[in-house]
């Protein structure tokens, strides 16, 4: 088994989780994303960088359609889940979103016990049958969070009285108990401190062995530390994509090669 | 490739990995229960607005009877021989007949009437004259003593019908409910009938609801809202005058110039309760107080008023301080970046700028006041007939006096359907004073409304 | 002289005091504005001030201060024989006022000169008919310690009267002369009128204090003057309300209270789902549109006066389920007997209630972080889970808080329960019939023909009180709750 999953920590390029072509975000007038072309790949860490305001979230955000919840929002183009069309007409974007999770920015545990906020989602989709199936989903989360050995004795304690690093990591039990395929990760680690930030980065290292991580980051150190594909967003573009030693250490467009040697942004 | 990341064989399968393209049964129940949580926030909104409609719709239904009234024409002969039998024309002895004497001339007017149309009858003329009111008679006296050379001529007068008279012509009354009802008979409807195909009685716009006085009880048609209006009028004049000012004061001190210490927080945590505190216990105060241990005059608009201000001043106050707040501090500052002492600043730049909000509560705290039933119930502005309507400023203040709400009460409680009617009417009255009130505060909102 | 000429005196004074101290300031600086401390209007608001402040004052605390002065001198005079067995101290007075009043008014009126008036001896003259003719209406023959002590009414009331002019006239002038010496170019005159005015502000805001003092003092007088005559036990423990004007009544709130609390329940039962629900839509899932046009809407229901939710009540919520329930009605059951009815006032108050409750929530709804939903959506929760599940938990503790205010407001209700509910008091759980409560009560106890000081309309003060108590308890909580809540989230 062990070397199987070794073959599998190597960049598969036949292996495309998400791929998105031609894709356009307008927030009412404004042209926000433009003709964006970019394939997530499998058990892989994507980053997205670029400068405030590129775009990056705004682009995450329609991967699991929480754009939908902005009323001026127009998404145009194809971006396909495992070979179907998210934004089908058939689809409905609940379905969707217990296969693409999402941490975000700013730790946001509910007012409810530990148990609770992780429980949450395997109850509305219905994934345990009985108690023990939920205890089991729980654990398991937890654990995947590398947060089960701190908070194993106090499940009931509300989820807000934990410290901002455990708050993140409980947010990430909390996506990753409804067993989702993708995790987005929207700038996990900006509200962090060092050692929280150190905690979530070795986290988010583990989880792509089972997940396809796309992570947006202000941090160019953080996206060379945990990813292995990094994609340049600038004024709406996707400028480059590629692997990220290759972005980092000799990048192909001009502005890429501005941006991380910190001349924009 | 992907099942070596699936969870150790045992554990539950995989709920979605199906197709995303078809909804799972689990989905299609959410989706369900969406759209029934959906339309109980829709219905609750509907029932909310179906009882607003069906409020709107009552009372406009039940209270525009009010405006209008049945009036029957008569030439009235002014019959010397029973108004001054001396033939002196003079005035005390003019005066000395009393009401009762008038009666055989209404008598005679209405045989003259029926003689006149060809309507044929069996009522005696004591019946004939019943379907008048019985203000008549006063109304005929009054005229005589105010133009005693009239005396012996026939004049044409516009007399009002009796209430149940009206409330034949306005559907209230039918030939089936007066079966057991002493106040009119078939016999007087088919009168009536005649004298309305005749065009000398008919159902016209009535002036004297709105401007006229409260009459007792055995006469509803003659009862009019006017005399109260103006009693209201006067308590607003009140409550202006004193809340207003009090209410500003308080505010620019609370917010401009109160420290942080214990006397402030008691202060506003006073306010915040008496908005809270029942209209009735207010009234209580102004009995125990105003009317007990000031002796000032019951049933008085100034009483109502210094009530009524009492109620009014948390609101204004809470308002106010939230029209100085919006002012930005940069204002302040800038004033005193002049040399300007802080309460130049205050009264020279901060007070107009938030003057626009302040003039928008103020008109909003009249609005509820002016409604206000309670307190004026406990000191004494109700159980009486408001018929005087007062002539000077200290008049108005002082003489006892009705206010709309008291009055609307008042008919309300006297259980005559001829008065509910007139109920409703000054529902509609107040109502539109009210959403007059409250639409002009909307406006200049709109109008002097700032951004910062 | 009469307080109207009085206080345009004053304010003639004053007016008088701010053109010369203005004058003035600038003589002493001999015409140059520059010279003076403060701006001219400034010595003109000085010397104006001081002669109106003090004079007003005095002469309202004088006006308040000598009615109770004189009451208590006067009723001093009359012996306690002198009250008649069925009659009391509080009585006679009013006979007493009353007399002072007619003479005085017949001495205007010219019926009498005011020779004669002061000379007037119970028995002389008819003076019962003398006053029926200038409009005071008396019980019964004058008697002489009536008159006597009307008579000393009437003495110290016209003493008192000239005494107040001439100390408020006196320190009008004073005032006027000693801030006119004062009056310079070196004077600072800002500073000492913008603290007189902080003083003015001051007593502005200290009058909150003074109502709800007020309130508390008048009620707790009278209700101590209740207990003194009805034991407290049976008023708070005792379970019947039938006052008998004749004596002996049993007055007891309980039955009061039951039907307060019941029509409140009943209330918010209609008011808490509808406003609830209302909120929630309006925020959570109405379009701009939708919301711009229902929300003022709703707020109309907010704006109606009480006494016309009393009238739709009494004459068309009442008879229409007299209709359903009642005799030869739809349902051809005999449930109901009147139109009043719990089911009535209750009925009405929750629809009165709606937009209390609506707008309350909505503003507790709106401060759940968006934060919190997004997090709830991301993880593939439908709109009404995220609502029902997180964002109505968290808003939970505010929502008790409203729903605290809309009872406090549904108790203390007045209008549509005097109209619609009833005046029988009992205990029952039926709510189609009629059942009084406590603010129905008050207000009856104190306009009926009972006399003032009589438990029966003392009564009223105690249940006044305890209203208070209890609807200030219930804001108190409420806002207790609302405010831990908000300090969850700031």
């Amino acid at each position: 088994m062990n070397d199987m999953t070794l073959m599998e920590n190597t960049v598969d390029t036949q292996n495309i989780k998400i791929s998105a072509k031609d894709v356009n975000v307008y927030y009412g007038d404004s042209h926000a994303i433009k003709d964006v072309n970019v394939e997530i790949e499998d058990k892989t860490v994507t980053a997205f960088i670029g400068p405030s305001g590129c775009g990056k979230s705004t682009f995450m955000r329609c991967l699991n359609r929480m754009n939908d919840t902005i009323g001026t929002c127009r998404v145009q183009g194809d971006i396909l889940l495992d070979g179907e069309d998210i934004y089908d007409k058939r689809v409905d974007p609940v379905q969707l979103r217990a296969k693409v999770g999402m941490v975000f920015q700013k730790p946001n545990p509910f007012p409810k016990s530990i148990y609770d906020n992780v429980a949450y989602g395997p109850r509305i989709h219905g994934l345990a049958r009985n108690k023990a199936e939920l205890d089991e989903i729980v654990e398991k989360s937890l654990r995947r969070g590398a947060i089960w050995d701190e908070v194993k004795d106090r499940l009931d304690a509300p989820g807000t009285g934990l410290s901002g690093g455990q708050q993140q990591r409980l947010c990430i039990a909390r996506a990753v108990a409804t067993e989702p395929e993708v995790l987005l990760m929207d700038e996990p680690c900006s509200a962090l401190d060092p050692i929280a930030t150190a905690q979530v980065e070795e986290l988010i290292d583990e989880l792509r062995n089972r997940y396809s991580v796309v992570i947006v980051t202000h941090s160019m150190q953080q996206a060379a530390r945990v990813s292995q594909k990094t994609a340049f967003f600038h004024l709406g573009n996707l400028v480059e994509f590629g692997p990220t030693g290759q972005i980092f250490t000799n990048p192909e467009d001009p502005r890429t090669e501005s941006y991380i040697t910190g001349r924009i942004g | 490739m992907t099942d070596l990341s699936q969870s150790p064989a045992g554990a539950a399968p995989r709920k979605h990995g199906g197709s995303l393209l078809e909804k799972t049964p689990h989905t299609r129940k959410r989706n369900a229960a969406e759209t029934r949580f959906k339309a109980y926030g829709i219905a609750a909104i509907t029932a909310g607005l179906i009882m607003l409609l069906v409020l709107v719709t009552t009372i406009v239904g039940k209270g525009t009877g009010a405006f209008q009234q049945t009036f029957v024409t008569l030439n009235v002969e002014l019959l010397e021989a029973k108004l001054d039998k001396k033939g002196n024309r003079n005035i005390e002895d003019i005066k000395k007949v009393t009401t009762f004497g008038y009666a055989p001339i209404i008598k005679g007017a209405m045989e003259a009437a029926v003689a006149e149309l060809g309507i044929e009858t069996s009522l005696k003329s004591k019946e004939l004259a019943g379907i008048l009111s019985k203000d008549v008679a006063a109304q005929l006296r009054d005229f005589v003593i105010a133009n005693p050379d009239q005396i012996g001529q026939t004049v044409e007068f516009r007399f009002l019908a009796s209430s149940r008279v009206d409330g034949y012509l306005k559907g209230r009354v039918t030939r089936d409910s007066i079966v057991n009802d002493k106040n009119i008979s078939a016999e007087q409807l088919d009168l009536v009938d005649a004298l309305a195909a005749a065009g000398v009685l008919e159902k016209t716009f009535n002036l004297d609801f709105i401007t006229g006085a409260d009459a007792s009880d055995a006469r509803p048609e003659a009862a009019g809202i006017g005399v109260s209006m103006l009693g209201s009028l006067f308590m607003m004049l009140v409550v202006l005058a004193l809340a207003l000012p009090i209410g500003v004061a308080a505010s620019i001190y609370l917010e401009e110039f109160a420290p942080q210490n214990w006397l402030t927080d008691m202060i506003e945590v006073n306010i915040s309760n008496l908005a809270a505190v029942p209209s009735i216990v207010f009234g209580i105060l102004g009995l125990a107080v105003f009317i007990n241990y000031m002796h000032l005059p019951t049933s008085a608009p100034l009483v109502g008023g210094l009530v009524l201000t009492l109620m009014t001043l948390p609101t204004i106050i809470i308002s106010t301080r939230a029209s100085l707040k919006s002012v930005p501090p940069s204002i302040r500052d800038a004033a005193l970046g002049v040399g300007a002492s802080k309460m130049q600043a205050v009264f020279h730049h901060v007070l107009p700028l938030a003057a626009p909000g302040i003039l928008t509560g103020t008109i909003i705290g009249l609005a509820q006041a002016l409604g206000e039933t309670a307190p004026l119930l406990l000191i004494g502005m109700v159980g009486f007939i408001a018929s005087n309507a007062p002539e000077t400023l200290a008049d108005g203040l002082l003489a006892p006096n009705s206010a709309m709400p008291a009055q609307i009460y008042e008919w309300a409680k006297r259980a005559d359907p001829a008065f509910y009617e007139r109920a409703w009417g000054g529902i509609i009255i107040l109502l539109i004073f009210l959403v007059t009130m409250n639409t002009l505060a909307v406006i200049l909102r709109r109008r002097f409304e700032r951004r910062w | 002289m009469p307080t109207f000429w009085l206080v345009a005196l004053l304010l003639a004074l004053s007016a008088a005091g701010f053109y010369g101290g203005r004058r003035r300031a600038l003589a002493t600086a001999a015409g140059n504005v520059k010279e003076l401390h403060s701006l001219p209007s400034y010595y003109g608001y000085h010397v104006a001030m001081a002669a109106f402040v003090p004079a007003i004052a005095a002469l309202a605390v004088w006006l308040l201060a000598q009615p109770m002065f004189i009451e208590t001198r006067v009723s001093g005079m009359i012996p306690a024989e002198a009250v008649p067995e069925s009659s009391t101290l509080g009585l006679v007075m009013s006979d007493v006022r009353r007399v002072a009043e007619g003479l005085d008014l017949a001495v205007e009126q010219g019926l009498l000169t005011a020779r004669e008036a002061r000379n007037a001896v119970a028995g002389e003259q008819d003076l019962r008919a003398l006053m029926g003719e200038v409009g005071v209406a008396l019980g019964s023959n004058v008697r002489p310690e009536v008159l006597e002590a009307a008579q000393a009414y009437r003495n110290l009331s016209n003493t008192g009267r000239t005494a107040m002019t001439v100390v408020v006239a006196l320190l009008a002038l004073g005032g006027f002369a000693w801030a006119y010496s004062r009056t310079h170019k070196d004077f600072r005159a800002r500073n000492v009128v913008e603290r007189a005015v902080l003083g003015l502000l001051i007593l502005a805001a200290s009058l909150a204090i003074l109502t709800t003092i007020g309130i508390v003092l008048s009620m707790l007088f009278e209700t101590r003057n209740f207990f003194g005559l009805h034991s407290w036990t049976d008023f708070f423990f005792g379970s019947t309300w039938a006052p008998n004007f004749r004596g002996g009544s049993e007055l007891s709130i309980l039955p009061l209270l039951w039907g307060t609390l019941y029509i409140s329940f009943i209330a918010l039962l209609v008011a808490v789902p509808v406003g609830l629900f209302a909120a929630i839509y309006l925020s959570e899932y109405a379009s701009g549109a939708v919301r711009a046009f229902a929300k003022p809407l709703l707020e109309i229901l907010a704006g109606i006066p009480t006494i016309v939710y009393g009238l739709f009540a009494l004459l068309t919520v009442g008879p229409a389920l007299a209709d359903l329930f009642g005799k030869g009605g739809l349902l051809g059951v005999e449930w109901m007997a009147g139109a009043t009815s719990v089911l009535t006032a209750g009925l009405v108050m929750g629809v009165m209630l709606i937009p209390f409750v609506s707008s309350l929530s909505d503003d507790i709804i709106n401060a759940v972080p968006q934060a919190l939903r997004d997090g709830s959506l991301g993880l593939g929760a439908t709109k009404s889970e995220t609502v029902r599940q997180v964002v109505m938990p968290a808003a939970l503790p505010g929502i008790v808080g409203a729903v605290l205010l809309a009872a406090s407001r549904a108790i203390g209700e007045t209008m549509i329960v005097v109209m619609g509910a009833g005046a029988i008091a009992k205990f029952s759980a039926n709510p189609l019939e009629s059942m009084t409560t406590i603010t129905t009560r008050i207000v009856s106890q104190l306009t009926g023909d009972t006399d003032f000081a009589s438990p029966e309309t003392l009564v009223a003060f105690a249940l006044g009180l305890t209203l208070f108590v209890l609807t200030l308890g219930l804001n108190v909580l409420a806002l207790y709750i609302v405010r831990k809540y908000r300090e969850q989230y700031e």
